[in-house]
C-alpha cells in the first residue's frame, strides 16, 4: 500500500523525462535519473504530509531515498516511532 | 491561526532596534573592509546566537523569533553586507547543529555564537552556480580523512572566514545527489587559500571572494553529517536561508517604505506635498502591499519550520517575492526621491546597488520559478 502510494508519486509527479508507470521496487531512483534534487524536495513534501511522518537529521540521507522499498522502510520505521511514542 | 507577536518577541525586535540605530551608525560606505568593530557588537548583542541550543552558549530562540530578530536587523542596520554576513554565520551554524555530529558540535557553535570566529559556506564554483550540484572540487578519500582539491568562488565571508563548510564531490561514480559530501575547513590548513574579497556593486562590507583548495587534507571526524549527504544537507539549509536572508530584506524594505512615505509628505511641488500626486502614492502603495504580504508569506514558513514540518516551496515562494519586491521598491525609493535619490547623500542608491544581489543569491529569481513550477507539478 505505501511502496503504490509512493510509486504512483514519482511516476506521476517527479519522473524525469514524464509519467513513468513502469518503476520497479528496486529500481534505483537516484542512480538511474529517475528523481533528481529537485524530486528530493517534492518527495519530502509529500512523505511526511501523506504518511504523518517527519523525516530529518540522520534520516535525510541518499540511501534512504534510493529506492521505493528503501523509501517505504524509512516511512515503516518512521511511522512505527510515531506510533510507540 | 494568530497574527501577533508575543512579548518576548516584540522586546527583541525593540532592543535590536534601538542596538542598531545607537551602536551601528556609521554609514557603510566609510568602509570598505569587514566591518569588525561592528561584527563584535552584533555578537555582544547574541544575535549569532538567537537560535542555538543553550548548552552551546546560544539563546535558544525559535526560528520565527530568529526571523523576526533579523527583520528587525535589517531594519534598523544599514550597513546590509553586515547583515548578511551575520546571517550567513546562524545559517552556518544551523547547518552544523541540524547535521554535525556532537563533537562537531561542541567544537565549533561557541566560538560561532559568540563571534569569535567568522563562518563561511563554500558552494558555488565557476562552472556551477545555480546548477550547484554540478560541482566539481573534489575530496578524495585518503589516509585519516580526505584530500580536498578545487576552487570556489564568490564565496560570502570566505575572504575572513575562520571555519568553512566545503561542499565536494566525494564519489563521482554515483549521481549527483548522492556522491556530494559537506567537510569543515580550518583557516590555516595546509593547501588551503583565501583569496582576497572581490569588488561588487554593493553590499561593500560584505567580503566575498575564492578559495582554494590544493590538496588541502581535511580529517574525517571534519564530515558534517555523512558521506553523500552533502546535497541533501544543501537543501534542507535553502529552506532557512531562503527565510532568513528575506526576513532582512523584508526589514531593509520597511525602512525605505517609511523613508519614501516622509520624503513625499515633506517635498512639495506645484503648491503641494508629492504625496498628493497618484503617480507617487502608487509606487508607496505597492510598497506597503509587499511589505504586509511579504511578512505574512515569511511568518508563515518560519512558523512551519518551527513546526518542524517541510516548507521548500514555500520557502521559494517568500524567497522570490520578497528579493523581487525590495528591488522594485529601492527603484521607487530613487525615483520618488528624484535627483537626491540618485545622489550617495540620501542612501536609496546604495540600498538599490544592494537590493540587486538579492535576486541573485541563494538561489536566483529565476530558479525560485523553476523549483515553484515543479512543486506544482509543471
Amino acid at each position: 500500500m505505501i511502496k503504490d502510494s509512493i510509486r504512483h508519486f514519482i511516476a506521476t509527479e517527479l519522473a524525469v523525462g514524464g509519467a513513468n508507470t513502469a518503476i520497479t521496487d528496486s529500481d534505483q531512483l537516484l542512480e538511474q535519473g529517475i528523481i533528481d534534487s529537485f524530486g528530493i524536495m517534492t518527495l519530502l513534501s509529500f512523505l511526511e504530509e501523506k504518511f504523518s511522518v517527519h523525516i530529518e537529521g540522520d534520516d535525510l540521507t541518499p540511501e534512504n531515498f534510493s529506492s521505493i522499498s528503501t523509501i517505504s522502510a524509512l516511512i515503516d520505521r518512521k511511522a512505527g516511532l510515531s506510533a510507540g511514542a | 491561526m494568530n497574527f501577533a507577536l508575543n512579548e518576548e518577541q516584540t522586546e527583541i525586535r525593540d532592543s535590536i532596534i534601538r542596538f542598531a540605530r545607537q551602536e551601528l551608525s556609521v554609514s557603510a560606505d566609510e568602509a570598505n573592509g569587514f566591518p569588525h568593530a561592528a561584527w563584535r557588537k552584533c555578537a555582544e548583542m547574541q544575535l549569532m546566537a538567537l537560535p542555538f541550543p543553550e548548552e552551546y552558549g546560544g539563546c535558544g530562540a525559535d526560528f520565527l523569533t530568529t526571523v523576526v530578530a533579523t527583520q528587525a536587523f535589517g531594519y534598523a542596520c544599514k550597513d546590509a553586507g553586515l547583515v548578511h554576513a551575520v546571517c550567513t554565520q546562524i545559517l552556518c551554524g544551523m547547518q552544523i547543529n541540524s547535521f554535525g555530529s556532537e563533537e562537531l558540535k561542541h567544537r565549533y557553535l561557541p566560538s560561532l555564537v559568540r563571534g569569535e570566529k567568522i563562518f563561511a559556506q563554500a558552494i558555488t564554483e565557476a562552472g556551477s552556480g545555480s546548477d550547484a550540484l554540478g560541482m566539481r572540487t573534489r575530496a578524495e578519500l585518503a589516509e585519516g580523512g580526505y584530500l580536498l582539491n578545487g576552487t570556489k568562488i564568490f564565496i560570502t565571508n570566505g575572504p575572513v572566514a575562520d571555519v568553512v563548510l566545503v561542499f565536494a564531490v566525494t564519489n563521482p561514480e554515483v549521481s549527483r545527489i548522492s556522491g556530494i559530501s559537506c567537510l569543515v575547513v580550518e583557516k590555516g590548513m595546509s593547501g588551503f587559500t583565501q583569496c582576497a574579497p572581490m569588488a561588487k556593486m554593493g553590499l561593500d562590507t560584505l567580503q566575498n571572494g575564492e578559495l582554494v583548495f590544493a590538496d588541502c587534507p581535511v580529517p574525517a571526524e571534519n564530515l558534517v553529517g555523512s558521506a553523500g549527504q552533502g546535497a541533501i544537507l544543501f537543501n534542507e539549509s535553502m529552506e532557512w536561508e531562503r527565510c532568513l536572508l528575506p526576513a532582512a530584506h523584508l526589514g531593509t524594505l520597511e525602512r525605505i517604505f517609511e523613508t519614501s512615505v516622509a520624503y513625499a509628505k515633506g517635498r512639495s511641488a506645484f503648491g503641494q506635498p508629492i504625496s498628493k500626486f497618484q503617480a507617487v502614492s502608487s509606487k508607496i502603495v505597492e510598497m506597503k502591499m509587499a511589505l504586509e504580504l511579504g511578512r505574512l508569506m515569511l511568518y508563515k514558513v518560519a512558523t512551519t519550520k518551527d513546526q518542524h514540518k517541510r516548507a521548500a516551496l514555500e520557502a521559494s515562494i517568500v524567497k522570490l517575492y520578497i528579493s523581487e519586491a525590495l528591488k522594485k521598491t529601492c527603484l521607487d525609493a530613487v525615483q520618488i526621491h528624484g535627483g537626491y535619490g540618485y545622489m550617495k547623500e540620501y542612501e536609496v542608491e546604495r540600498d538599490l546597488r544592494d537590493s540587486i544581489a538579492a535576486t541573485i543569491y541563494s538561489g536566483t529569481s529565476e530558479m525560485q520559478q523553476n523549483i515553484i513550477s515543479r512543486f506544482i507539478g509543471l
